[in-house]
């Protein structure tokens, strides 16, 4: 056990420090990308599986089923290796192509999330709402999607935090991100705790931070539409009327 | 003003209306009553198409509602609803609820619009509320505000969809006091209720429901003094 703690060197992580910069640069714009293509693709996901006409609702249906029911390793593989030379001639390079598999995966998933965010919703909002003459879309845009948008909450969060791990899996695709990292130190000295180790502890730190950053959003938005009763970092001081 | 025809409506298997012909005229207040299941809140939520229309006709102003050529929302501009349920929208200040629709449906000037906001909760004895969310207020005050809201649209005819059933009885009050003033301004108004008290004193003309039919229909000293069918008098004899 002496021996093995003795044993561990660090320095070698410090000598590659660079990569693991890139790495972590590389991890956070990918879930970045990611996530908000995914957003504002699963919103319209979301919102096609609630629609009543039959060729909106069922190719969304389809696409939602085949992303959420492959493994997102295997979609991966395919757009790099499959999909993308054969539309585009090339490879667009393995960031191109990781960025473009997590945005439809995650679209997938927040199309879940943003369907039953807006059918959370009392059916009396949009009765109401439409009572007054607003189109559908209008009311969409300003009574149900500002409140179901609230109650997603929670759910995105998880989504970020599980998107940010997730995004590990585009090294098998060769894109430099932080695993990556930890895969070229592992490879040029033969040593496993050290690189490793540090990976984990790097996407810990960044799980933690994402977490008490979504901890906070919630608190915000989750106990009163009344301004002045807001709580969290992001609240307005309250202003004496 | 609404002239309704051989209106049918089911949901599903469930006939819910079986045929209903009625004539609204202007400044006419109709108070619909009857037994819960008689179909008359679907019938009020039939004449602004919150419900489509399995069978039959309704007309506003010479217009067929459930004509598919019909551009509904431009119909709902003109037709307030007050739901028993108020919906308010709760992520607005009570001011927001009000100017919402003017604005962005008829396309209101923001000051224009609140102008008209403070009248209408001045008439509605809230105007200091209107910097308040609904979370903030009573029963009573969020029905008020409902009101004002839909009033807000400049409506011709008012729907009112059991508008006290989901108020503690003191604050029953305020509201029918607010729906009789509109009354007495000339007001269209359709009033689903259970308030008997208030089909009396301000209804022109009754409507007695049952079985997805109108069973009985008569001005209030007819229905309520002599009614001729029985199921109306065994409904009067339960409720009042």
């Amino acid at each position: 056990m002496i021996d093995f703690i003795e044993g561990i060197r660090f320095d070698m992580i410090w000598s590659y420090k660079e990569y693991f910069i890139r790495g972590l640069w590389i991890t956070l714009s990918l879930t970045i990308i990611g996530y908000l293509g995914g957003v504002i693709l699963g919103l319209f996901l979301g919102m096609g599986k609630l629609s009543k006409v039959k060729w909106i609702y069922y190719p969304s249906k389809l696409y939602v089923d085949f992303f959420r029911g492959t493994p997102l390793l295997v979609q991966l593989l395919l757009i790099h290796l499959a999909v993308i030379p054969t539309i585009f001639g090339s490879s667009l390079g393995p960031f191109t192509s990781g960025a473009i598999a997590l945005v439809l995966n995650c679209a997938a998933y927040n199309a879940e999330i943003i369907r039953a965010g807006i059918q959370s919703i009392e059916k009396g909002q949009m009765e109401a709402a439409r009572s007054l003459g607003m189109p559908h879309k209008e009311a969409m845009r300003h009574i149900i999607l500002p409140q179901a948008f609230r109650r997603m909450i929670p759910p995105l969060g998880n989504e970020w935090i599980a998107l940010l791990k997730d995004s590990s899996l585009v090294t098998v695709i060769s894109a430099t991100d932080l695993l990556f990292a930890g895969k070229v130190v592992a490879g040029a000295y033969s040593r496993f705790w050290e690189p490793y180790i540090t990976i984990a502890i790097l996407y810990l730190l960044l799980t933690w931070v994402f977490t008490r950053i979504i901890a906070y959003v919630e608190k915000r938005y989750s106990n009163s539409y009344i301004p002045s009763q807001r709580r969290g970092i992001f609240s307005r001081p309250s202003v004496g009327r | 003003m609404i002239k309704i025809q051989g209106l049918h409506k089911s949901f599903g298997d469930l006939q819910v209306l079986k045929g209903i012909d009625c004539e609204i005229k202007e400044k006419e207040v109709v108070c619909v009553i009857g037994p819960s299941g008689s179909g008359k809140s679907t019938f009020l939520r039939c004449i602004n198409l919150l419900e489509d229309i399995t069978e039959g006709s309704v007309f506003i102003d010479g217009v067929r509602v459930n004509d598919p050529h019909t551009d509904i929302n431009e119909i709902r501009k003109e037709v307030g609803m007050v739901f028993q349920r108020f919906n308010l929208f709760p992520h607005m200040s009570v001011l927001d609820n009000i100017t919402i629709a003017p604005k962005k449906i008829r396309k209101m000037h923001e000051v224009e619009a609140k102008d008209l906001a403070y009248q209408l909760l001045e008439k509605v004895g809230l105007r200091d509320k209107a910097d308040a969310y609904p979370e903030q207020l009573s029963g009573g005050q969020m029905q008020r505000v409902a009101i004002a809201r839909a009033l807000a649209m400049r409506p011709k005819i008012m729907l009112f969809d059991e508008p006290t059933s989901a108020l503690d009885p003191e604050m029953v009050k305020e509201v029918l006091d607010v729906m009789k003033q509109l009354a007495k301004e000339g007001m269209t108004m359709v009033v689903v209720t259970h308030e008997m008290g208030f089909a009396r004193e301000m209804g022109d003309r009754v409507l007695f429901m049952d079985e997805g039919i109108i069973m009985e229909e008569g001005t209030p000293t007819e229905v309520f003094g002599q009614p001729k069918n029985e199921r109306t008098q065994d409904f009067l004899s339960k409720v009042l």
